[in-house]
């Protein structure tokens, strides 16, 4: 279990980078924290000619506070997030998510880039960004542009981002004061990528009826899968575990065919999804 | 020359025993601490080369052609062999049963996902990698046979074509009047149940560094293996060798659970050596080597179990039907673990008749291996399900209902029907202490306090034996002739009285080094650093198993305490020589040699090896002035099994209950142990911090075998469980806090009165947690009849009992 | 091939160093430095037999390529304790019986070592979490939570003469 031959740079700014990855000479990609990445290459299922390592390039690693929005450099280590006062105070559900991913020693390294760029179906971060609405910006031969979270994940496996394009921060808005907000999964045990799990977010009207609400699985479907049908059940409803559970029926009935693999079925998956779902909207709107 | 080996404590020639029973701190500990210890992959040796091995993508598909041209040709490599080498070097190997062996790399078609097809040596394990990515290998896919029961059809496409059929063993066997107590009993109860494949996965896989030198054929093989002088038998015999050409040295190693040592892998690593003159070839099994073609897989079992009680709930016979998908080939040895269950067939109970049919199927998975318990944990975890299956048909409490049926403490030692021998237990007084842990009754009242409010909580209430000191008798229906596993030790005093102890084991993990020391400290009353041991290879070691079957402890102490009862009749015929009085007089007692009435007579050990190497002016003429003694130490009063596979097999019988709570998620089905309660009696315990050790080890990997563990198969054999990702071993989150109790009842046989205990909780944790998970379950009218009581199994069970939500 | 220089702090000492891109930091520490100490187990990232420490963070050494490491200081089993005696959490891991094959505690004791450097005082809760990222095939991890205790015991107290002294 070793890598196959493979080259090395570790360029100091970000136009050289992203000239390595528009080099079409040769197969290059992004090495950041190399926790998804390295088990990769150690099977020899992933195979790039050229690694592009970021973590000399300035810029990269930060969380700031800015217009309404916490900024987060993609090299940010999950680490840095989980132990960063800002994102507990102004980003509760991403410090919850932040404790599901893996285990601290992996949390040390992981990057918040890294796991965005991954678009692991079954991770955390992902459905994070999405239920929060984040905005990525990338950096390519072109320029700079943004990408909302819900456009940034494709697929399984893919994002929007072109072959020579690098993630550089991820901005997630600061919801709204009062905004109630959940991070529930099931795993096999702490620390594994979910059978299924639910971010949510909730805001609640002046007569207690839910005046809004973001609810994205995850582990349920190629990529994070916003539930619009359940948001559409519950908006102007009023809270209570009735509600709850129609909203997780109404998550059951729209999610087509789930993914299946050793752990759990299709339909395990199905019903997890909606009991993630009535469990996580119970604790969000608690939170309110 | 007979010697009495001390049955107990009070036997040993001291006073107050200072360091065996005591809670002593490893002597192995400091050099693992700080990264000391040479592990086989640690090992450098001058022009070593590297091996990576290329292995089959199917499960079961001709071998047309092969081309290594290109692979031999890159920079590096120094040799690549296939199977036309294995074919030309080495025999098939022994298995269990005989004759279903096959190549350590395949010759003409792999049976198997990650069957050996060729391997490389080169400068480093990096290139010899890419040259795997340089062989042409075409193959023909043929049928797989995927499912035991299938491949038992008489149309069915065949594993070895030279067997003519895919079962690789089918007999019944019947102990005693079972069709009589069938057709006479007052209830019987018949239930199915699956067992899936689990396995070791010790931290540390397989590894070896192996030289074959092709002009005196001599082999070294350096290893991580468990049983150094059997691997050393096995490449003799695979190899046309004799056996005193084939010299192994067993490293320290990184646990094996009987889930570690590659014949495979080894052999193809001597073959490489010899092509490359002779050169070491290191071959490390990679952790994807190691779980989808190693020592890793173990009991994948279909069972149909029935269990007749008369009206009070007494157990009147148990039936075992048993099918065990055994994979592409015998030599991984995983049908021992068939055999095994005879060693203790009824459990703590004395179920006075039985019958065990029992089928092994060959398939295309990878060879079945040992593992921790070797088959009784399956076994263990039918028997009381069964057990609570009849206590709650009989309205029973699963406490009362084992009460009912165990061996009571008047009747060891006690013979069960399978022909083992049990040597002594207190079993009743167990269940009494397990019950008075866990508070047993106010459990019962918070668990109806909880049902009410529609939790589902269980309570598990199990009890199983642990056969302790294996021997091969007990495998003699799947072809093991041996009866007996000597165990050796030289213990040597040198000139200046120190002393050294020379052992054929390697460390593994339970602390036998300690042990070693504690026993020689204790005998000769000096301090136990003052006592060395040495690991020898198997070219230098007395005779020697190893750890395997929760012997060595047992077996170690047996073997030490011979050879010190030697070195010190050596030494007391010295002191009698010299002293001119009756050897029979002297007394070895706290280090010293006296003579009762004769007060001048008191020589230290040191001084009486001293004489014997330094004064021979004072030695009368012919005496050996040797202070030193080997003493191979075998279990006495073992008897070779009969027609039916009876034997006395096992020395030792230890016994244990456990009490688990759990609760079951009733929406998700996720299991959670609320509390985990065990007492257990395995005899004197030479050293209470190791029992506790191995105790709380094989707790957590019983969670992992009953909540957790599998190896699971695709379509084609296809394995998709190759990683840590989908192989869940429990973390320090999935164990919970584990009460303990011990209640202690000497073996009456053994030495110091010590009982296996290795392998420990693997033979209860299963069946009480999996009795917990029904009992939660039994207000549903379900039961959950497969193990791993994965969250999707549990969750189909309440689907199917129409409480969700 | 692909050779790459790396100037690397391991347990104190400066290296410079020519490597394989490809080569992993575990297999350079080991083949490379003979710092065989750090073990390998799974390759993977799950079985944290490798961990070491990065700049004092415990990280997989199998998930790290060694080029990666260029300009950082790494902290191996062998660099915890002076050349004669046991760190105190060796000696907490060596008291409470917190290992039996061995293999997997250089990894455990990295781990805790990160642990109680932030926190001398871990709760159970805290100390599950840390090192629910390191599998131990042997104890069951009962002796293992004890050992971490005890190591964080034996840190308040260095730490409380240090500061009287």
């Amino acid at each position: 279990m070793k890598p196959a031959p493979l080259d090395y740079a570790a360029p100091e700014t970000l136009a050289e980078a992203v000239a390595l990855l528009a080099d079409a000479s040769r197969e290059a990609k992004v090495i950041a924290g190399g926790q998804s990445l390295m088990p990769m290459l150690n099977m020899r299922l992933a195979r790039p000619e050229l690694l592009v390592d970021l973590r000399r390039v300035d810029g990269l690693d930060h969380i700031r506070e800015e217009h309404g929005a916490i900024r987060i450099g993609a090299m940010t280590s999950k680490r840095e997030v989980e132990q960063s006062p800002l994102v507990r105070e102004r980003l509760p559900l991403l410090h919850a998510a932040t404790l599901h991913v893996g285990h601290p020693q992996i949390r040390s390294r992981g990057t918040v880039g890294g796991s965005m760029a991954q678009a692991d179906p079954a991770a955390e971060y992902p459905c994070v960004a999405v239920a929060l609405g984040a905005t990525m910006r990338v950096v390519g031969p072109g320029g700079e542009r943004t990408i909302p979270a819900a456009d940034f994940f494709v697929t399984y496996l893919t994002t929007a981002l072109e072959e020579d394009e690098i993630l550089v921060e991820v901005s997630f808005p600061v919801p709204a004061p009062g905004t109630g907000w959940s991070f529930t999964e099931i795993s096999r045990r702490h620390g594994d990528f979910a059978l299924a799990g639910a971010a949510i977010t909730v805001a609640l009207d002046g007569a207690g009826t839910v005046a809004d609400s973001a609810i994205v699985l995850f582990g349920v479907g190629p990529g994070p899968v916003r539930a619009h049908a359940a948001e559409a059940r519950i908006r102007g409803g009023r809270p209570g575990d009735e509600l709850y559970r129609e909203a997780g029926a109404a998550v059951a009935a729209a999610l087509t065919d789930p993914p299946a693999d050793v752990h759990a079925d299709s339909e395990y998956r199905r019903h997890l999804a909606a009991t993630m779902t009535t469990r996580g909207l119970a604790e969000a709107v608690q939170r309110t | 020359m007979t010697v009495e080996i001390p049955k107990s404590l009070a036997e040993l020639p001291v006073g107050e025993p200072r360091w065996v029973g005591r809670r002593v701190r490893r002597t192995e500990d400091a050099a693992l601490l700080t990264g000391r210890v040479e592990f086989i992959d640690d090992v450098q040796l001058p022009g070593m080369l590297h091996c990576a091995i290329l292995r089959s993508p199917f499960a079961h598909a001709r071998i047309t052609s092969i081309d290594v041209s290109a692979a031999l040709a890159l920079d590096g490599v120094a040799a690549v062999v296939t199977g036309a080498d294995a074919r030309a070097w080495a025999n098939p190997p022994r298995s269990a049963p005989e004759g279903w062996g096959a190549l350590c790399i395949a010759a003409e078609k792999a049976s198997f996902v990650g069957e050996p097809v060729a391997a490389v040596a080169a400068t480093s394990r990096y290139v010899a990698e890419d040259a795997l990515e340089l062989i042409e290998v075409d193959y023909e896919p043929l049928d797989v046979v995927e499912d035991p029961f299938a491949a038992m059809q008489p149309d069915s496409e065949l594993v070895h074509e030279d067997q003519g059929t895919n079962v690789m063993m089918q007999r019944v066997f019947t102990w005693g009047e079972v069709d009589a107590a069938l057709a006479g009993a007052a209830h019987t109860f018949t239930e199915r149940f699956r067992w899936n494949r689990l396995g070791a996965n010790p931290t540390e896989t397989y590894g070896c560094v192996c030289e074959w030198d092709p002009m005196s054929l001599d082999i070294v093989v350096r290893g991580a293996m468990q049983s150094p002088s059997s691997f050393a038998l096995g490449r003799a015999a695979t190899f046309g060798l004799a056996s005193n050409k084939v010299r192994v040295v067993g490293h320290a190693h990184g646990g094996s659970f009987g889930g570690k040592g590659n014949a495979r892998g080894t052999d193809i690593a001597c073959m490489l050596s010899r092509k490359a003159g002779g050169r070491p070839v290191k071959w490390i099994e990679d952790r994807s080597e190691y779980m989808t073609a190693g020592a890793s897989q173990a009991w994948d079992r279909h069972y149909e179990a029935t269990l007749t009680t008369d009206a009070e709930g007494v157990v009147t016979a148990l039936v075992v039907k048993l099918v065990d998908d055994i994979g592409a080939s015998g030599d991984g040895f995983g049908a021992i673990s068939a055999a095994k269950p005879l060693t203790a067939f009824t459990g703590p109970y004395t179920i006075p008749v039985a019958r065990y049919d029992l089928t092994l199927v060959a398939t295309n998975k990878v060879p079945a291996s040992p593992y921790r318990g070797m088959g009784p944990p399956p076994h263990f975890f039918v028997l009381e399900q069964m057990m609570d299956i009849a206590a709650r048909g009989l309205a029973i409490d699963p406490a009362e209902m084992r009460r009912r049926n165990f061996i009571p403490a008047d009747r060891f030692p006690y013979t069960i029907p399978s022909g083992n021998e049990y040597d002594s237990g207190s079993y009743e007084r167990v269940l009494d202490e397990a019950l008075d842990l866990a508070g047993y009754e106010q459990l019962r009242k918070d668990q109806a306090a909880a049902r009410a409010e529609g939790r589902l909580v269980g309570i598990g209430v199990a009890s199983a034996i642990e056969p302790g000191v294996f021997d091969w008798n007990a495998y003699a229906i799947v072809g093991m002739p041996q009866t007996g596993v000597p165990e050796g030790a030289t213990v040597g005093v040198d000139i200046t009285g120190s002393i050294t102890v020379r052992v054929g084991f390697s460390h593994e993990g339970q602390g036998q080094p300690t042990l070693v020391s504690q026993l020689v400290a204790e005998y000769f009353a000096v301090e136990m650093d003052a006592v060395r041991v040495v690991h020898l290879d198997t070219a230098s070691a007395p005779p020697s198993f190893g750890p395997g079957g929760s012997r060595l402890g047992v077996a170690i102490t047996g073997a030490v305490l011979g050879a010190c009862e030697r070195v010190r009749d050596k030494m007391a015929t010295v002191v009698a020589a010299i002293m001119h009085c009756d050897a029979g007089d002297v007394e070895l007692r706290d280090g010293r040699f006296r003579v009762a009435g004769r007060p001048e007579v008191d020589m230290t050990v040191a001084q009486v090896a001293g004489t014997m190497l330094a004064r021979s002016d004072l030695l009368p003429e012919g005496m050996d002035p040797l202070p030193e003694a080997t003493y191979v130490w075998t279990a006495p009063g073992r008897t070779p099994a009969d027609e039916e596979g009876r034997a006395k097999s096992y020395l030792t019988a230890a016994q244990a209950v456990h009490v688990v709570v759990v609760e079951i998620d009733a929406e998700t089905g996720v299991v959670e142990i609320v509390r985990y309660c065990l007492v257990d009696d395995c005899g004197t315990r030479l050293n209470p911090v190791v029992v506790e050790g191995q105790t709380d080890g094989s707790v957590a990997q019983g969670i992992g075998a009953a909540l957790y563990e599998e190896y699971v198969y695709g379509d084609e054999a296809q394995p998709l469980t190759a990683s840590f990702m989908d192989y869940l071993m429990p973390t320090i989150n999935e164990v919970p806090a584990i009460e303990k109790r011990e209640v202690v009842t000497p073996s009456p046989v053994s030495p110091l009165g010590a009982k296996g205990c290795g392998e420990g909780a693997m033979h209860t944790t299963p069946a009480a947690v999996m009795c917990a998970v029904n009992d939660a379950l039994a207000p549903l009218g379900v039961m959950a009849r497969e193990v791993p009581a994965a969250p999707n199994r549990v969750w189909n069970l309440l689907r199917s009992a129409g409480t969700q939500r | 091939m692909s050779e790459h220089t790396v100037e690397v702090t391991v347990n104190g000492v400066a290296y410079t160093a020519t490597v394989d891109a490809r080569t992993t930091l575990v297999d350079f520490l080991r083949a490379e430095l003979g710092l065989t100490g750090t073990h390998v187990g799974c390759e993977h990232g799950v079985c944290g037999v490798c961990t070491v420490l990065v700049d004092g963070k415990a990280t997989r050494s199998c998930l790290m390529l060694a080029v990666q490491a260029d300009g950082l200081r790494i902290t191996t089993v062998e660099g915890l304790a002076e050349a004669e005696g046991l760190h105190p959490i060796q000696e907490a891991f060596a008291e409470e019986h917190g290992l039996q094959c061995g293999f997997c505690t250089p990894g455990f004791l990295m781990a805790t070592h990160e642990l109680l450097e932030a926190n001398p005082d871990p709760g159970d809760d805290e100390i599950r979490d840390v090192l629910g990222g390191q599998l131990c095939r042997c104890t069951g991890y009962q002796s293992i939570l004890r050992s971490v205790h005890l190591a964080a015991s034996k840190t308040r107290a260095q730490r409380a003469a240090d500061a009287h002294a």
